[in-house]
C-alpha cells in the first residue's frame, strides 16, 4: 500500500460575521470532516474567524488571469444539470487573496467559470476559482463556540502580552537588578 | 510570443510590483529558486520543532510550558503555510519531505546546534527568532503571491517568538547568579550560529543575483546581519550579557555595531551535513514518519471505503 | 460554601487539575513526533487546552485554601512529590504508540465531557463558571478524537489490530475515571460535586457505543482499583523528575 500525505484541501476563512470567506492556503486529510478539524487547528490558532470551509484542491477549477483565457476555451464536458451551483472566488487586487464573490449556476465547471468571468463585468480578476456547492465542507453555526472562541483564550499566543520594551527599559534605568552585574570590560 | 518575449513580460509585470500567482508563466529557473528556498524554509520550520519541543517537558513554570507548546506548535503551522507555498509551484509535499529525509534537500543549519539548557530556549527565541523576523520582514514582499501571504501570516505570528524568548532571558538575568550564568553560557554558544543564518557574504552566494532581480530576495545577507546585530547589541547590555566577539565596537560614522569575521570553515562544515546534531535531527524526522506510516494508510483506506 | 467542606472540594479538584497536567505532559511529548504534521498541530492544541484547563482547576484549589492564585498553581507542580500528587493512573502511562495515546486520550475527554456537565450545575459558582468554560474546549477534543477513534478503528486491519491491543491495555486503569473521592457523600448532599456513580454509568454507555461503531471490543465491567487516587504507577517518579527538574534547579527563584 502506498504511501502519501493524503490529498489536498483548500481553505477559506471567514474573519467575522458577514465578512466573505477568504483563501488561506490548504491541508492535507483523508477526508473532508478531518480536513474541516485539521483547517481548524492549522488556521484558528488566533483570532479572528468565524466561519470556515474546505474543499478538495482537485474540485477546484480555475486559475490566474494568464491562465483563464485557455481555461475558457476549453471544450465543456457533457451532461451534468445547468442549475448545479458553484461557490465563485475571485482575486480582485494585487495585494489581496481569492475571496468569495458569490455563486453562478451552470451544467458543468467549464460553463461555470465562464458564467464567473462574465458576472466580473469590467473588473477582471486577477485569479478565478469555481467550486462545485456540494463539494465544499462548511462549518455549521451551531459549532462555531467551539470550533472558533477557544482561540479567543490564548493571550499568550499574542505579542502584545510580553512587554519586553518596559522591562529592558527598567534594566537601564536600574542595573542593579540584574545578578551579579559586572561591567563588560571586566567580564573580557 | 517568444520565450524573450515572455521573460520580459515577466520582469516587466515584476517590476510593477504585481504579484505572480500560481499558473503564471514564470522562467523555469524562478521556479526552481523559489522550489529550493521555501521548501528548505519549511523544512527548517519543521526541523526547529526538535529543539525547542524537546524542552517542553521541562520548561520550569506552567506559564513557560504554555507558551513553550503554543511556539512549537506556530512553527508546526509555519513549515504548513510554507510547505503549501511551495506545492503551489508543482511539487508535492511527500516529495518534499523524501527530499529531507534523504538529505537532498537543506534546512537552516542554526538547528543543527543543540539545545543543551534551558536558557538555549531562551536565546533561541531572543537570537534565532530575531534574526528570522528580519528576513521574513523582507520575503512578505517576495513577487510571488502564494509565499508573500504565507510570510504576511508567519511574520504576524513570529514576533511572540522572540519576545517570549527575551522574557525566558529577563527572568534568569534578574534571578539567582547560577541562573545568569547559564544565560551567559547560551548567548555564548548561539551568538555566532545566529550571524552564520544570514548566509554567506552576498558575494560568495551564487543564487542571489537572480533572487534579487526577481524580486525574491530584496535586502543583502550582509544587510539583513548588520541590521540584527545593531537590534540585538544594546539589548544584550541592557541585561548585563556579554556577545563573544572581542572585535565588537560602535562605529559612530555609520551607526552600525561592527563585528569580527565568522568561521566559515565551521559554516561550510555545518551546511554540509556535519554539525553536532544533523543525523540526529533527521533521524528523529525519519522516524516519526516511518512510524506513522501505518497511520496514514489506515485513514487512507477509510477514506476510499466512505 | 461550609468552611469544613472547603478543603474536600480542594482535594477533589487537586486531582482533576493533576489529571490535566500529568496527560498534557504525556501528550506535548508528541510535539515534533506525529504522524503527519496536521496531527502535530492538532495534538499540541490538545496539549494546549488540557495545560490551561490544570490552571484552572489549580487556580480554584489555591481559591479554597486561601492560597495565592498566581504562585500556589507552581508549587503544586514543580515541588510536591510524587505521592502527593493525586492522578489518576492511566494518564502517568508512557504515551506508547499513536493507537494508544488516542484511545487514552478518547478515553479520559470522554469522561471530562460527562463530569463537566455534572460540574456545571454545582452549586459552587467559580466551580459551575469553570466547568462550562472548560466544556466548550472539550466538545472540540471529542469531535476530533471521535474523529480518530472510528478511522483507526475500522482503517485497516492493521490499525484496528493496534486500536484493539491499546483499549485492552487501557481498560482495566477505567475504573478509576469515575472512584469516588472519600468525600463525596458531604460534598454531593452539599450539591457541589456530583455524584460519581451515575457519572460512571452515563459514561460506559456512550464509550462504549463509540468504540463499538469502531469495531473495538470492550471487556464487561471495569476491575477495581485499590488504593486510591494517591497510590500510582512506577512511571510518575521519572515523569516528575523530568518535569521538576529545571524548577529544582532553584527551588526559590523566579523562572
Amino acid at each position: 500500500m502506498t504511501d502519501t500525505q493524503w490529498p489536498r484541501y483548500e481553505v477559506f476563512v471567514q474573519e467575522r460575521p458577514g465578512r466573505p470567506h477568504q483563501h488561506a492556503g490548504s491541508v492535507h486529510a483523508p477526508d473532508p470532516e478531518m480536513a474541516l478539524l485539521n483547517a481548524r487547528d492549522v488556521f484558528v490558532r488566533r483570532p479572528e474567524c468565524a466561519g470556515l470551509w474546505v474543499a478538495p484542491a482537485t474540485a477546484v477549477h480555475g486559475g490566474s488571469a494568464e491562465e483563464l483565457p485557455q481555461l475558457l476555451a476549453a471544450p465543456r464536458s457533457q451532461g451534468g444539470s445547468p442549475s448545479n451551483e458553484y461557490l465563485v472566488f475571485a482575486k480582485l487586487e494585487e495585494r489581496g487573496t481569492l475571496t468569495h464573490v458569490g455563486e453562478v449556476r451552470a451544467a458543468g465547471r467549464e460553463a461555470a467559470l465562464a458564467a464567473a468571468q462574465e458576472a466580473a463585468g469590467n473588473r477582471p480578476p486577477l485569479a478565478l476559482w469555481v467550486i462545485p456547492a456540494e463539494r465544499v465542507e462548511r462549518s455549521l453555526p451551531e459549532e462555531a463556540a467551539s470550533m472558533f472562541d477557544p482561540s479567543r483564550h490564548k493571550p499568550f499566543r499574542n505579542q502584545a502580552f510580553y512587554h519586553i520594551q518596559t522591562a529592558l527599559q527598567r534594566l537601564r534605568r536600574d542595573p542593579s537588578l540584574i545578578a551579579n552585574r559586572q561591567s563588560p570590560e571586566a567580564r573580557r | 510570443m517568444t520565450d524573450d518575449e515572455r521573460l520580459a513580460h515577466f520582469e516587466a509585470r515584476i517590476a510593477r510590483g504585481e504579484k505572480i500567482e500560481p499558473g503564471d508563466w514564470m522562467p523555469d529557473e524562478y521556479r526552481r529558486q523559489l522550489i529550493r528556498m521555501i521548501s528548505q524554509h519549511a523544512h527548517s520550520e519543521i526541523v526547529g520543532m526538535l529543539p525547542e519541543g524537546g524542552w517542553i517537558t521541562m520548561a520550569p513554570s506552567l506559564r513557560r510550558k504554555l507558551v513553550l507548546v503554543a511556539k512549537v506548535q506556530d512553527e508546526g503551522g509555519h513549515g504548513q503555510y510554507l510547505y503549501h507555498a511551495a506545492e503551489t509551484l508543482g511539487i508535492s509535499r511527500q516529495e518534499m519531505i523524501e527530499a529531507l529525509h534523504s538529505g537532498k534537500a537543506k534546512y537552516s543549519s542554526i538547528f543543527n546546534y543543540p539545545a543543551t539548557s534551558w536558557a538555549d530556549i531562551g536565546v533561541i527565541g531572543w537570537f534565532v527568532d530575531g534574526a528570522a523576523i528580519l528576513n521574513q520582514t523582507m520575503l512578505a514582499r517576495s513577487s510571488y503571491g502564494p509565499y508573500a501571504r504565507a510570510m504576511v501570516r508567519i511574520s504576524a505570528e513570529e514576533s511572540f517568538h522572540n519576545k517570549q524568548g527575551i522574557e525566558i532571558v529577563l527572568a534568569l538575568v534578574q534571578g539567582t547568579p547560577a541562573q545568569q550564568a547559564m544565560a551567559q553560557d547560551a548567548v555564548d554558544r548561539w551568538w555566532w550560529p545566529t550571524l552564520m543564518m544570514f548566509g554567506p557574504h552576498d558575494s560568495e552566494s551564487p543564487n542571489t543575483p537572480a533572487l534579487v532581480r526577481w524580486g525574491i530576495k530584496t535586502r543583502t545577507n550582509d544587510d539583513l546581519r548588520q541590521e540584527f546585530v545593531n537590534q540585538t547589541v544594546p539589548q544584550a547590555q541592557a541585561m548585563g550579557l556579554t556577545l563573544p566577539d572581542h572585535e565588537l565596537h560602535f562605529d559612530k560614522s555609520t551607526g552600525n555595531w561592527r563585528f569580527g569575521e565568522i568561521d566559515w570553515a565551521e559554516f561550510w562544515r555545518v551546511v554540509g551535513g556535519d554539525g553536532p546534531c544533523n543525523r540526529e535531527r533527521l533521524q528523529a524526522r525519519r522516524a516519526a514518519h516511518d512510524d506513522g506510516l501505518w497511520v496514514r494508510q489506515a485513514l487512507a483506506a477509510y477514506a476510499a471505503r466512505t | 460554601m461550609r468552611p469544613d467542606l472547603r478543603p474536600l472540594l480542594a482535594d477533589a479538584l487537586l486531582g482533576l487539575a493533576d489529571d490535566e497536567m500529568i496527560l498534557a505532559h504525556r501528550d506535548s511529548e508528541w510535539t515534533g513526533h506525529a504522524p503527519i504534521l496536521e496531527e502535530d498541530i492538532a495534538f499540541a492544541n490538545i496539549a494546549l487546552d488540557e495545560m490551561g484547563h490544570a490552571g484552572i482547576w489549580y487556580r480554584l484549589v489555591a481559591e479554597l485554601r486561601g492560597e495565592e492564585p498566581d504562585t500556589y498553581p507552581d508549587r503544586l507542580v514543580f515541588h510536591r512529590a510524587p505521592d502527593e500528587f493525586r492522578c489518576i493512573r492511566m494518564v502517568e502511562l508512557p504515551k506508547g504508540d499513536w493507537a494508544f495515546t488516542i484511545v487514552r486520550q478518547f478515553l479520559f475527554d470522554s469522561a471530562e465531557i460527562v463530569r463537566l456537565q455534572a460540574l456545571g450545575q454545582s452549586h459552587h459558582p467559580p466551580l459551575a463558571k469553570a466547568a462550562a468554560k472548560i466544556a466548550i474546549e472539550e466538545r472540540y477534543h471529542d469531535r476530533h478524537l471521535r474523529a480518530w477513534v472510528r478511522r483507526l478503528g475500522l482503517g485497516t486491519e492493521e490499525s484496528h489490530g493496534k486500536m484493539q491491543a491499546a483499549l485492552d491495555q487501557l481498560w482495566p486503569y477505567t475504573g478509576q475515571l469515575f472512584e469516588p473521592p472519600s468525600s463525596e457523600g458531604e460534598l454531593v448532599a452539599a450539591g457541589s460535586f456530583p455524584a460519581s456513580e451515575a457519572m460512571a454509568a452515563a459514561w460506559v454507555e456512550g464509550a462504549a457505543a463509540t468504540l463499538a461503531d469502531a469495531g473495538l471490543r470492550t471487556q464487561a465491567g471495569q476491575p477495581g482499583i485499590n488504593g486510591g487516587r494517591l497510590q500510582h504507577t512506577e512511571h510518575l517518579e521519572p515523569l516528575l523528575a523530568e518535569l521538576q527538574s529545571v524548577a529544582r534547579l532553584e527551588p526559590q527563584a523566579s523562572w
